[in-house]
């Protein structure tokens, strides 16, 4: 067992609790062993496949308010994320999380999940994103161009 | 002279295969991972029947978060971390669902008596006594002690400091030998 290597180690466990753990060690290594590696990962790579395809389904769903919706929450925290990885001031525009929310109530629960996939993913863009111009507003905005702009956070993911 | 062996990619060139788009590079990542992964969760006392399933789990959560992972503990590590929220979150199930989990003794009632030997009771009895554990002393304990991890990349990988992880895996060690008596 990896606990063997003894130099990573810099105390030793008592005698009796150092045998127990061997035996507990043993028997979950024979459960372990059953399981089927190779079925795990056809199963994982086949739920990743299919969560991708789901999520994408659920953007390319959407209306056209609930994707302006979607899109203001995204815009929202890409300029939090921004100002907060800048650490510079506090952005002086009113952002529009309050005309957002209730058009969140449109979203279904996986379209909301998928907009928070895409939200999660920002810190990772974070560092090759520009602020959006503060004089566009998100209703000057075409429903491709939405399109297009969800997608390219979803296309940040793969 | 020798043929050269084949080189073996790097977890983190893997991730990074997986995340331009190689689903290969996912499932050599899973057959890397996945029996450390089982015997982590076995340890902690995840039911035989479960065990596959639990590990496909953190498997699958880990891929889905894994532009979260910045590489400050290897991706053991962190997919062990991940494994114990999976196990914690499972078994708020069981609880609500009133499973009971069987023992080895409700399992196989006809068992040959030497299956009750003293190193079984001894596992049997360590496994109740982690279970007892705070979360953070079990997972810190079995990352140290059945893993071999560092304190440094345990206490990276659980997201805690590295004191913290001495002074979590101290008290298990204490509590598990007043345990096991």
């Amino acid at each position: 067992m990896d606990r063997m290597n003894e130099d990573r180690l810099d105390e030793a466990l008592p005698p009796a609790l150092d045998a127990a753990l061997r035996a507990l060690d043993a028997r979950a290594a024979g459960q372990a062993a059953r399981v089927d590696v190779d079925r795990v990962a056809a199963r994982v790579v086949e739920r990743l496949r299919r969560g991708d395809v789901e999520r994408r389904r659920y953007v390319l769903g959407m209306s056209p308010a609930a994707l302006r919706a979607a899109a203001a929450v995204v815009v929202v925290a890409a300029a939090g994320l921004v100002v907060n990885l800048a650490q510079g001031p506090r952005p002086t525009v009113a952002l529009p999380l309050p005309a957002v929310i209730p058009a969140m109530d449109s979203l279904s629960a996986g379209q909301l999940e998928a907009v928070l996939d895409a939200t999660a993913q920002l810190r990772a863009v974070a560092d090759t994103a520009t602020p959006a111009a503060t004089g566009t507003s998100l209703d000057d905005l075409t429903e491709a161009q939405l399109q297009t702009l969800l997608a390219s956070l979803e296309g940040a993911e793969s | 002279m020798g043929v050269p062996a084949p080189a073996v990619a790097a977890d983190g060139d893997l991730i990074a295969q997986y995340l331009a788009g190689e689903e290969q590079a996912a499932a050599e990542l899973v057959r890397r991972h996945a029996t450390a992964l089982a015997r982590y969760l076995a340890a902690q006392g995840a039911p035989d029947e479960e065990l596959e399933d639990l590990t496909q789990e953190a498997l699958f959560k880990a891929f889905r978060s894994l532009a979260t992972f910045r590489g400050g503990a290897s991706f053991r590590t962190w997919l062990l971390a991940i494994g114990g929220n999976v196990l914690k979150d499972r078994r708020r199930q069981w609880r609500r669902t009133q499973v009971v989990e069987l023992t080895p003794d409700l399992r196989d009632p006809s068992g040959d008596p030497g299956a009750h030997a003293e190193a079984e009771w001894a596992a049997e009895r360590l496994q109740e006594g982690i279970g007892k554990l705070a979360r953070l002393q079990r997972e810190v304990f079995l990352m140290r002690a059945q893993q071999g991890l560092g304190y440094e990349e345990i206490a990276s990988g659980l997201g805690i400091t590295e004191g913290a992880a001495r002074v979590h895996y101290h008290h298990a060690v204490k509590r598990l030998k007043a345990w096991i008596g």
